[in-house]
């Protein structure tokens, strides 16, 4: 239907078929030479194993800055030797390999493609690119020249056996994140948009950066992600000397430098390519590819993903010790750099053995002794555990009449906790505990919010989002080209003649913007105080519960949320934004209670999480519940726990963009300390009592008073 | 582009799955599947061999929609014009396909839109077809149907209810029919589907990955073989695929005289009661599929087994469901209803 533009991928870059990432490094002509790289082996064999094998399907880099990320796979890309392409191909097609329309065309008309060479590109994948820079969409000048439809290729084309580089993959829009994948699954991007239906081939090499630190992936993405390597600054000093020193004479004397490492390069040029030739030869015993599932399986992976991927990095890796059989080390390792980013927790009834993480064993245990609670030990014992089950759908909580007795400190409960059935009585209290949301009715009278506060930032930024359709609109700041074209094709026998040159006259009238669609609501964090006071007099049932009725009223806003529970030495991103409610839902109903409160480290890992959806998505709305008795016991950051709580609260307050609740849990009792409410108000935030907050009005109180309409 | 597909019979395991893909081919008003289940688990490998199990089918020789030169009454707007000109409709063989709909389509494409090129070149406006023509009589496959645009949505389950493709944009309008299969995968994790577009998939299954070992290693080992030589791996699963393909025909041949008697009827309904299911698509889709199943296995009426197994297949989505409750179904509840039953 569509035919492609041939010749130059793009109008937009004069610099010819190699493109604007060629051109700039050869602007550059010398790049840190690969070998030159000091320390970071893993990453460096993940990068060449890619190198060796595309089909291992790229590498995720998680890190910090400054960690040579850039450097190496600008440097890979030099080292490896040049590709032969058709001649004139918009996509750089692999005369002896999958072709594109146009090529095929070509070739089923019996004419002999021509041949040419490339160098392997990095094509970058900046944040702000826009879905039709992407995909590619509808040539301008084609269109308006020549009256024809013409698909203008986008980086997905350029990157058609290249390197595809994201720096900074966790802050991609999802839906541009959703086009790459798709490339990178199938090695073709279909396009069937702005008018434009086409599809070409997109085979490349993805190779992502990230620090964890603004945010993580989705797990959807990271799976995608053949290895994935954790890189970190070398912290010995002979290291670091060694990378100055290294990186200083790169940069006094480029040609020498590069001379110098020449001999280096050449021979892990040649044994990439050696490694290449034999590859197809590399045999996989039996026992080790029954090894390679083996550790899959202890792994908990989802899918076999990790499996195929595993084989193939293993006998990569054999391939590039010129060896014709994988061995052993091989899987060992290729198993370390698959399943980094694939390992979950064991489902719960195989515990998990070496296990160092305290917090997990303390779940298993839990979940043993809940086990064994529920079958031995008679009911009596345990009188309030059992309540919250049978009250589930009733009267929600009054916990009045028990209160005296549960009133505690968490210095009592961890006494309790080394007790010899040890946290028998609080775990049963968390785990064993299904509390199901009683009917919220979820009384949502939109009345605009005119209480204090200030809102200033515009919600939908320009030109963000998918397009979905078309308006009229005379003066239109994002032109929906395809659809004024459209507007105005009908008119052209009237006007001919008026545009001379042109084979489309496009008048005012005709001009239509583009109507985008986004799904962006609100990003709420729940920070959620898990510690042992938590397990007392049901406080953890009626956070629950508060909670529980946000998570319904999101469900239906499809809002995003993310989960942070504090508890023990540190706080846990449980549930990293993620726009299934019913996953939050889970770690809400699994959360178990006990250990200290580190209430600093909850509060500024929710601020992180926000900050880094804010980083990505502007237009986001930032809300941030916590849910406390104000408490802290346990300092993150040197200082005194109550004190860097209130610290991090002043962070929140300064920022300015983010709203925040406090969801205050303190029993009124004999003593009162008030603390939430003075997180609160350091927090700009207001502060509820989680007695006259019953789940519903949680619900309203965020509704009317803090989210956008 | 020359591409190979995995061979639909060459999955290891996912019999589910595969049961309720090839039942939607032997009867295409089951209404189509939905593949719930975690990433890496050969959901999108299983939908694009289905492709080549299909038989051709007849259509009218160069309609754009791929009419049915049988279907009367269903005919494009141009093929019906043709008719009542008086003409005789020529017929060829097509290939059933597996038409994509990429997460990033607009909705000029998805529904079609004026055909520029002949607006300005003839001065005329012409209706070109979208994803939904090319769709017409084939598969329509939506990965990550849960990362779609609500608007798509939307115009994509007014076509799948109608049967029909109606256009009224851009100063066209057209209409044409547009009866697919609809064929959705995607990761729970994501996100949940809305309850009016998971209603519209006759079919539901959950996919997880395989636990046992020994399959594990088969499934690697056939991937592996499958990536060395493409051609020949395929080659050697012809005979079976074939061999699914003929039982795919057959059975959809049989169908129509499939007894689906009072007994089996009754089934369906108490177990539809039973369960507590919104509506009646529930009972529909659970007669089609096990008339379907019993034609797939040669039989010449539907049991209560089948009945069972199309259950299980029809209800996980469609069962009333309070909130964050697991989509799913208590298999063990089926059975008790029916064996209160018996």
């Amino acid at each position: 239907m569509t035919v492609f533009s041939s010749g130059s991928p793009s109008p937009a870059n004069p610099a010819g078929p190699a493109g604007p990432a060629a051109s700039k490094a050869s602007a550059r002509r010398l790049v840190y030479p690969f070998t030159a790289l000091v320390g970071q082996e893993r990453m460096r064999t993940a990068l060449v194993l890619n190198a060796v094998c595309p089909a291992i399907g790229g590498v995720l880099v998680r890190g910090q800055k400054g960690t040579a990320k850039s450097t190496a796979v600008r440097g890979l890309a030099a080292l490896l030797p040049e590709i032969e392409v058709v001649g004139g191909c918009a996509f750089g097609c692999d005369p002896d390999g999958v072709l594109c329309d146009a090529c095929r065309a070509r070739a089923d008309a019996g004419e002999r493609l021509p041949r040419a060479r490339r160098v392997t590109r990095v094509v970058d994948m900046p944040l702000g690119a826009t879905e039709d820079r992407v995909a590619g969409t509808l040539d301008l000048e084609h269109a308006v020249r020549l009256g024809r439809r013409v698909l203008q290729p986008g980086l997905l084309a350029l990157a058609h056996r290249a390197i595809l580089y994201v720096d900074e993959v966790n802050l991609l829009h999802d839906h541009i994140v959703d086009l790459v994948l798709d490339a990178a699954a199938t090695g073709i991007n279909v396009v069937e948009r702005e008018g434009v239906s086409a599809a070409h081939p997109a085979a490349f090499i993805l190779v992502g950066t990230m620090n964890p630190e603004e945010g993580e992936l989705r797990p959807q993405l990271l799976d995608r992600f053949g290895l994935c390597v954790e890189v970190a600054a070398p912290t010995d000093v002979d290291t670091r000397m060694e990378v100055v020193r290294l990186r200083d004479a790169f940069e006094r004397d480029p040609v020498a430098f590069a001379r110098h490492w020449e001999p280096e390069q050449e021979r892990l040029r040649a044994a990439i390519v050696q490694a290449r030739r034999i590859l197809p030869l590399v045999r996989m015993p039996e026992d080790l590819q029954r090894k390679g599932c083996e550790l899959c399986l202890e792994a908990n992976v989802a899918g076999h993903r990790a499996d195929v991927t595993l084989r193939r990095a293993a006998r990569a890796l054999a391939a590039l010790a010129d060896r014709q059989e994988v061995r052993l080390e091989d899987v060992l390792l290729a198993a370390e750099l698959v399943l980094a980013s694939r390992a979950r927790p064991a489902p719960p009834p195989p515990p998990e053995q070496d296990e160092p993480e305290p917090d997990e064993e303390h779940e298993h245990e839990e979940q043993q002794e809940q086990d064994e609670s529920e079958e031995e030990q008679p009911q009596e014992e345990h009188p309030e555990d059992e309540r919250p089950r049978e009250e589930q759908r009733g009267q929600g909580a009054e916990p009045e009449e028990r209160e005296a007795e549960e009133r505690d400190e968490p210095q009592e409960n961890e006494g309790e906790e080394q007790a010899p059935p040890r946290a028998a009585r609080e775990t049963v209290f968390d785990v064993g505990e299904p509390f199901r949301v009683r009917d919220v009715p979820l009384a949502r009278d939109r009345v605009p919010r005119t209480g204090p506060g200030k809102r200033t930032r515009s919600r939908t930024p320009l030109k963000a989002g998918r397009y979905v359709r078309s308006r009229r609109d005379p003066k239109p700041s994002d032109l929906a080209l395809d659809a004024t074209l459209r507007a105005a094709a009908p008119h052209q026998r009237a006007r001919a003649g008026t545009h001379p040159g042109l084979a489309l006259a496009v008048e005012t009238g005709d001009l239509m913007r583009k109507v985008r669609e986004k799904r962006v609501g609100s990003c709420i964090v729940l920070a959620v105080d898990a510690s042992g006071s938590m397990g007392a007099a049901r406080r953890m049932v009626e956070a629950k519960g508060a909670v529980l009725s946000l998570l319904l009223d999101a469900y239906q806003k499809r809002d995003t949320v993310a989960f942070v529970a504090f508890r023990g030495q540190e706080a846990e991103l449980l549930l990293p934004p993620t726009g299934s409610v019913e996953l939050a839902y889970r770690h809400l109903e699994e959360l178990p209670t006990g250990g200290r409160t580190p209430l600093s480290d909850g509060l500024s890992m929710a601020y992180q999480v926000l900050d880094a959806r804010l980083r990505k998505d502007p237009a986001t709305f930032p809300v941030l519940v916590l849910v406390s008795d104000g408490r802290a016991n346990v300092a993150s950051f040197g200082g005194k726990p109550l004190a860097e709580a209130m610290e991090v609260a002043d962070a929140v307050r300064e920022d300015g963009r983010i709203r925040a609740v406090v969801v205050d849990v303190e029993k009124p009792g004999l003593v009162s300390f008030g603390l939430a409410g003075e997180l609160a108000a350091r927090m700009g935030a207001r502060c509820y009592k989680v007695e006259e907050l019953r789940a519903d009005t949680l619900v309203r109180v965020l509704r009317e008073e803090i989210l956008p309409e | 582009m020359r591409h190979y597909t995995y061979p639909f019979t060459a999955i290891v395991g996912q019999e589910k799955m595969k049961t309720a893909l090839v039942l939607n081919l032997v009867d295409p008003t089951i209404g189509g599947v939905l593949i719930r289940g975690e990433k890496g688990t050969a959901k999108s490998t299983a939908v694009r061999g289905l492709a080549l199990l299909l038989p051709e089918m007849a259509a009218v020789a160069g309609c754009r929609f791929a009419c049915d030169p049988a279907a009367g009454d269903c005919l494009c707007p141009d093929c019906a014009a043709r008719v009542a000109a008086g003409e005789a409709l020529e017929t060829e063989r097509r290939r059933v396909r597996v038409v994509d709909l990429p997460v990033g389509s607009t909705e000029d494409r998805v529904l079609g839109t004026l055909d520029l090129e002949w607006a300005i070149k003839k001065g005329e406006r012409r209706f070109e077809p979208g994803i939904l023509a090319e769709a017409n009589r084939s598969i329509l496959y939506v990965d990550e149907v849960n990362l779609l645009d609500d608007h798509i949505v939307d115009v994509l389950l007014d076509a799948a209810a109608m049967g029909v493709n109606t256009v009224e944009r851009e100063s066209v309008s057209f209409s044409h029919p547009a009866r697919f299969v609809l064929v959705g995968t995607m990761n729970p994790e994501e996100g949940e589907l809305r309850p009016q577009l998971l209603d519209r998939f006759g079919l539901c299954v959950e996919v997880r990955g395989i636990m046992d070992l020994e399959a594990r290693v088969e499934l690697v080992r056939r991937r592996a073989a499958f990536e060395a030589d493409p051609a020949g791996f395929c080659a050697a699963r012809e005979a079976e695929e074939r061999r699914l393909g003929e039982r795919i025909v057959a059975a959809r041949e049989r169908v129509p005289s499939v007894e689906v008697c009072d007994d089996v009827l009754r089934n369906v309904a108490e177990i539809a009661i039973g369960m507590n299911v919104d509506g009646h698509r529930a009972d529909l889709v659970m007669v089609r599929a096990a008339r379907a199943l019993a034609a797939l296995e040669g039989r010449e009426a539907a049991t209560r087994e089948d009945v069972k197994r199309a259950a299980e297949m029809a209800l996980p989505h469609r069962m009333r469901k309070k909130p964050f409750q697991k989509i799913g179904l208590d298999a063990d509840r089926v059975d008790a209803i029916l064996g209160a039953a018996s």
